[in-house]
């Protein structure tokens, strides 16, 4: 049962990691593609959603190869700053956050395009540059929608299997989670061990799509109001 | 005097708008909708693509080098029912430009003129159409604008809170001095506001002058319409049984109006009549109410499609060619005008 905890808490710990780690991009990102069309939006907005529509195994393939200490960024990392990240708990942050990006813009991008135009129009004759907009007007306008993103992104890290697996292996104690201790358990026939962890990621992406439906519930009141 | 210079193209959906115009310090843009009217107040407050130069009181807003961002412009946009920022209350909505506006007016002042003093915690979701409207301005005004630009002023208000708009529109613009540029479709609004009109159509500039001589060029081609006349006043007394409020216009004339006992007497305001309403007499006509009927001299008759427009001053009646003929009207003679009662209607 503790191997279980420890499981779940290395899973939660890596999910909030990820999370925090795409909020900032990810939410800029969201805002520059809710802004009026600029050259390579439409470049920049496919290579985001790309996660969503590969096989999550290619996504850990591209990633180590990127950061295997042979790859072009690995071997950066290992030689500048002596940091190894394939097969690391750094490696299940990245690969988790890879594939939570796409949900976060999505939503967030959703929500800023649901701002009047014409509030962020009047903050700027108001005397506000473009940014300041934004973080005066679009954002505390946009943030039931946020949250929600930010939710849903941390459900995705939760539950990452094919990316996580290729470029951070299945290490019990190092990079096992949830969804590949899982895995391990089956494959090794403790099937009722399997099932306990099955129950513990259900419980935890229940309550946290539990969170996401409130909060959009209560979005969808306040518009009314 | 020239508050405002504009030499502007901008892409609209369906054709160019283009816009060469030395405007004064109370202009109304009027047109149909569709016309262009919003897109030309956005463009000069840089919130939309546009090419050309604009001036604001000396100060280039737009060339071929420059082009301030709408944060440097210093002009007030107040967008059809203000768009004020529903997270904010009143007071934080009134207060967001505040900051480094030092030529701005101050709070307690645009608070008391606006009247908003009791509304200032409430949420923007709470507030009326006028309210809002009322706050939309303070924050305008707040924020130091050099020029107003006021989009449908009163688009979605019933004829009474319209009126209450205008005139508060009116006072604002006495006593705080700032050149307003207001978007309208309607005549009377643009008479009541502006003492210059553009008429805008298909994105073209189709006349552009005084109030009165814009809204006659406009008229000319096509006619039939659509002619108001527009005289300021003042609330003398209040007839309740007789049903009437009498008011002086400006310039002598004492008309009575349907009873309107929320109009403080002494209190200034601003009266319309459709040239379609007020009919002409070659002579001095008996047996009727004297107060709405007074002596003009014909100043011109401009007769298109059957129909014959008289112009007396500033007043405009519209004849049937027949009952014209039958006056035997001419330019420099004596003729009386009526209007009956209820064809007066407050605009401010």
């Amino acid at each position: 049962m503790s191997a279980d905890l420890s499981l779940l808490f290395f899973t939660a710990q890596v999910a909030a990691l990820a999370t925090l780690l795409v909020l900032g991009p990810g939410v800029l990102l969201a805002w520059a593609l809710s802004r009026p069309a600029w050259r390579g939006r439409s470049l920049v907005e496919a290579l985001v959603s790309l996660p969503l529509v590969l096989p999550p195994t290619a996504v850990g393939l591209t990633l180590l190869w990127l950061l295997g200490r042979r790859g072009p960024v690995g071997s950066f990392l290992h030689e500048h700053l002596g940091l190894d990240v394939a097969f690391t708990w750094k490696a299940v942050v990245v690969s988790t956050a890879v594939m939570s990006l796409p949900l976060l813009v999505r939503s967030a991008r959703a929500a800023f395009e649901e701002v009047d135009p014409r509030l962020v129009g009047v903050a700027r004759t108001l005397g506000r540059s473009p940014l300041r907009a934004f973080v005066e007007v679009q954002v505390p306008l946009a943030w039931r929608g946020l949250l929600a993103g930010t939710v849903l992104a941390f459900a995705r890290a939760l539950g990452e299997f094919g990316a996580t697996i290729l470029v951070a292996g299945n290490i019990p104690g190092r990079t096992q989670t949830l969804a590949t201790g899982l895995y391990q358990r089956v494959q090794a026939g403790d099937d009722a061990g399997a099932l306990r962890l099955a129950g513990l990621a259900a419980a935890l992406a229940f309550a946290a799509l539990l969170a996401v439906e409130v909060l959009q519930r209560r979005r969808e009141r306040s518009l009314e109001r | 005097m020239s508050v405002l210079e504009l030499d502007l193209r901008l892409p609209l959906a369906r054709y160019e708008l283009s816009v060469a115009a030395t405007l004064g310090p109370a202009v109304a843009v009027l047109g149909p909708s569709g016309a262009g009217k919003s897109s030309l107040v956005e463009a000069i407050a840089g919130l939309r693509p546009a090419r050309g130069r604009i001036v604001l009181g000396g100060r280039v807003l737009l060339d071929g080098d420059t082009r301030l961002a709408p944060e440097r412009r210093r002009v007030g946009w107040v967008p059809q029912e203000g768009a004020l920022f529903p997270h904010l209350s009143v007071r934080r909505n009134v207060e967001f430009a505040a900051a480094g506006a030092d030529r701005a007016p101050g709070f307690e002042a645009v608070v008391e003129a606006l009247e908003l003093g009791a509304l200032l915690e409430r949420s923007p979701r709470h507030l009326s159409g006028g309210e809002r409207r009322r706050v939309a301005l303070a924050r305008a005004l707040r924020a130091g604008s050099e020029l107003l630009l006021l989009d449908e002023p009163t688009a979605g208000l019933d004829p009474a809170r319209a009126r209450q708009a205008l005139h508060g529109i009116r006072e604002l613009r006495e006593r705080f001095g700032v050149p307003l540029l207001v978007v309208t479709h309607r005549e009377d609004e643009a008479l009541a506001l502006a003492d210059e009109v553009l008429l805008l159509d298909e994105g073209r500039v189709t006349a552009h002058g005084s109030a009165r001589q814009a809204l006659r060029a406009a008229r000319l081609p096509g006619v039939a319409a659509h002619g108001v006349n527009v005289a300021p006043g003042e609330v003398r007394a209040h007839d309740a049984e007789g049903g009437v409020t009498l008011v002086v216009l400006d310039e002598g004339h004492e008309v009575s109006i349907p009873h309107s006992p929320e109009l403080a007497v002494g209190g200034a305001i601003v009266l319309a009549a459709d040239a379609e309403d007020v009919l002409v007499a070659s002579e001095e006509p008996r047996g009727l109410s004297a107060r709405n009927a007074f002596r003009v001299e014909l100043t011109g008759l401009v007769e298109e499609a059957g129909a014959v427009l008289v112009e007396a001053g500033q007043w405009r009646a519209l004849l049937t060619a027949a009952a014209a003929r039958s006056l035997g009207l001419a330019p420099g003679a004596s003729a009386w005008l009526v209007v009956k009662t209820h064809g007066w209607r407050v605009v401010a």
